[in-house]
């Protein structure tokens, strides 16, 4: 079994080093340190941890890599620029390789904050400072400890009180250069107020390995409500691990959808607590596999509360030797009476070289609750297959038809147009569907 | 025989490994004319249909299949279609999260050269003329296909395809059955609309009722797996009266074949 190694790079003096670089208040710099310290106090996962389990370790190592230091260049290749004019964003940051290199559209609701989050650290220190680390922080994974030592920028969000952003917001993180690097979101939607926001990962071929590093942290206070959007298209080269975790009080609602296209690995984990009663959070997850691409996902559905609700939905399909593991918990604390929770992960393998692998469970502590868990992994139905060709559907045109029917049950609740055909195109490209190029 | 018919030759599946269903059958159905094929349950009726259509489930032993001369065995499935034959399925299958209009223009457009694919006002107006034809609702055209449809709006949905795609060929495999005497009527009228000197069609079915609407131009009754007799309209007539049983003697078989009963096990 190949075991993760440290990397070389990772060092107090390369903490030190970005501190100093951003000018960082004291309180950042000893959470920093902090971080590092259980960074290096904690294992590498092994795959005989129950939450790794089946994941392909190696691919996720980060030995070797150099620290990224900022892009080649500033420039904003065609493949963002592309997606930027082609998305739902009425503004939108891109940030390569850890500096933002553009600022497109405006927001024009008062007192909405919507930037980077090294400014975010200056011009909104308290806010930043109440919330950062509040959610994800580095006890909970080596990769958290990584990310919370080492990010160097990410997007900051911060909409007040009763206010209702009527467009949806993105952030573009994209990269031209490999090697380790980390990079954070915080998201704070204030009580009653009610946003939609877009993390979106591509990058166009980088032409060396780099490993990513996300963490995103999302505060949903009183009657909140966020549409949240994570969508991983990166080029080939790229692995990404990335831990996106909420917290919900009283009466707020988070719906979530976790997109997996790109990447040569990817593990995404998507966690909520739900703290309040009558907090509500849709989990939707999308992944297609190809050409040896290996997902990972880890979902936590965490009732802390009584009359909360969590329904999940993870559809992935997989070809080319392709594999994916989804690993997935729901818990109910002594005490979350009247929950409802669900979960289900189905798989749809295109071919008998892809493998999928489902885990899902349930710690429930409380009686009066309503809980359901449900996986299935299967080839594609060859009735189907034969009614659509015996219409004369050419095969990769039908086994496209069979995959969007398949991943309909989670595209027909995406509520944001040009995202939602965004990543039906990127799926017929990838089936290589004739006439249908992937306009990047 | 061979110019302008669907014609079938000596033809011998099994379900692959398994055991044999035809045991060589002779069939041709000229263009312009529709016939019927009947039989008792388990005949081997549907199995001849799909094997025609390509269904990978089963292997073809021996014999021919050919649409105007040309042998088809050698095609994929959707490449039989584009060869002008079509299948109206028994029990049509749900495919989740396609709209029937998007699912008959990819299969118009698979029918045509890449850069030529249909005008938006062509395949509305076409698929309307059909929806006419049926009856039908024209919201229908955005349904998912088949989704939550009752069986007989499955097999109205069928004979919709039929229209707006125009096969030179096509095999009914009971669609008339579980059919109220209305819908019957509807999809009787769909396709006698479909006849003509460029159509020809293979009628499966177990009643007389349907061919008092679709007039057939000759009736094959198949049994074991092999056609066993054939004759004009009036045989249809006599078979509802009289049953099977007096085909089946005729034809030295028992009176109650095992093909009417629960699959066999083994080869
Ligand atoms: N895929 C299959 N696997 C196993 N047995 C099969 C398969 N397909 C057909 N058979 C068997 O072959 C025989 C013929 O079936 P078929 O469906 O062709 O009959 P049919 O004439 O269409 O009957 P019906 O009038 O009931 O529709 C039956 O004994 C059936 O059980
Ligand atoms: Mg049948």
């Amino acid at each position: 079994m190949a075991l993760l190694k440290d990397n070389a790079a990772v060092t107090e003096a390369a903490v030190d080093a970005l501190i100093a670089r951003f000018g960082e208040p004291d309180w950042l710099a000893e959470e920093r340190r902090a971080a590092l310290r259980t960074y290096a106090a904690t294992p590498h996962p092994t795959s005989r941890d129950e939450v790794w389990r089946y994941t392909q370790l190696e691919r996720f190592a980060i030995d070797g890599l150099e620290l990224v230091d900022g892009p080649r260049d500033t420039s904003v290749v065609d493949r963002v620029s592309m997606r930027i004019l082609d998305s739902d964003a009425e503004a939108a940051l891109v940030i390569k390789n850890g500096e933002v290199v553009q600022r497109a559209g405006h927001v024009g609701e008062s007192g909405l904050i919507f930037t980077d989050l090294r400014t975010a650290v200056r011009e909104h220190e308290a806010l930043v400072r109440e919330h950062l680390y509040s959610v994800v922080n580095a006890t909970m994974s080596k990769a958290a400890a990584l990310d919370a030592a080492l990010w160097t920028n990410g997007t900051f969000l911060y909409v007040p009180r009763d206010v209702e952003v009527a467009l949806p917001l993105g952030t573009f993180t994209t990269a031209d250069r490999g090697g380790l690097s980390a990079g954070r979101t915080l998201i704070i939607v204030d009580v009653n107020a009610k946003v939609t926001f877009v993390d979106e990962y591509t990058s166009e071929p980088i032409g060396e390995r780099l490993a990513h590093h996300a963490a995103t942290e999302i505060v949903l206070k009183d009657g909140a409500k966020l549409r949240y959007v994570s969508l991983q298209n990166w080029s080939r080269e790229v692995v990404q691990q990335n831990k996106i975790r909420a917290r919900l009080a009283r009466d707020a609602r988070l719906e979530s959808l976790t997109v997996s296209l790109g990447g040569d690995a990817a593990r995404a984990e998507v966690e909520v607590d739900l703290e309040g009663p009558g907090s509500e959070s849709e989990m939707l997850g999308l992944y297609f596999a190809d050409e040896g691409q290996h997902y990972n996902q880890y979902t936590l559905q965490h009732h802390a509360s009584d009359h909360a609700l969590s329904d999940l939905l993870f559809k992935g399909a997989l070809r080319d030797a392709s594999t994916a593991v989804y690993s997935g918990v729901i818990v109910v604390d002594p005490g979350a009476q009247k929950t409802d929770a669900y979960q289900t992960n189905r798989n749809l393998l295109l071919d008998d070289e892809s493998e999928a692998v489902s885990i899902p469970q349930l710690e429930i502590k409380a009686n009066d609750v309503r809980c359901s868990h449900g996986s299935t992994t299967g080839p594609v139905p060859e009735d189907q297959r034969f009614y659509l060709m015996s219409r004369g559907l050419r095969p990769e045109v039908a086994e496209h038809v069979l995959v969007t029917g398949f991943l309909h049950e989670v595209m027909s609740r995406v509520t944001l147009p040009k995202l939602a055909q965004y990543v039906e195109r990127v799926v017929q490209a990838k089936l290589g569907v004739p006439g249908v190029k992937e306009k990047l | 025989m061979s110019e302008h018919s669907l014609e079938i030759r000596d033809l011998h599946a099994r379900v692959a490994d398994g055991e044999a269903i035809l045991n060589g059958v002779n069939l041709v159905v000229p263009r312009g004319e529709v016939h019927a094929l009947m039989g008792p349950n388990g005949s081997g009726k549907s199995t001849l249909a799909k094997v025609m259509a390509g269904d990978p489930q089963y292997e073809i032993t021996g014999g021919d299949v050919l649409i105007d001369g040309e042998s088809i065995l050698a095609l994929e499935p959707d490449e039989r279609a584009r060869a002008g034959l079509y299948l109206a399925f028994q029990y049509p299958v749900e495919v989740p999260g396609v709209s029937i209009a998007n699912f008959l223009r990819l299969a118009l457009n698979a029918r045509r050269e890449e850069g030529d694919e249909i005008g938006v006002m062509e395949f509305y107006a076409r698929l309307q003329r059909a929806v006419k034809a049926l009856d039908w609702d024209e919201s229908i055209i955005e349904r998912n296909l088949h989704e939550g449809f009752s069986g007989g709006e499955k097999k109205r949905s069928e004979i919709l395809q039929l229209l707006v795609l125009e096969p030179s060929y096509a095999i009914l495999d009971e669609t008339d059955s579980g059919l109220d005497v209305d819908a019957l009527k509807v999809v009787a009228k769909g396709v006698n609309a479909a006849r003509g000197p460029e159509f020809g069609a293979l009628v499966i079915t177990h009643y007389q009722r349907l061919l008092n609407y679709i007039v057939p131009d000759k009736v094959h009754v198949m049994a074991a797996g092999r056609i066993v007799k054939e004759g004009s309209k009036e045989l249809a007539m006599e078979l509802d009266t009289r049953g099977y049983d007096w085909v089946r003697v005729e034809a030295g078989l028992n009176p109650v074949g095992d093909d009417e009963h629960a699959p066999r096990v083994g080869a």
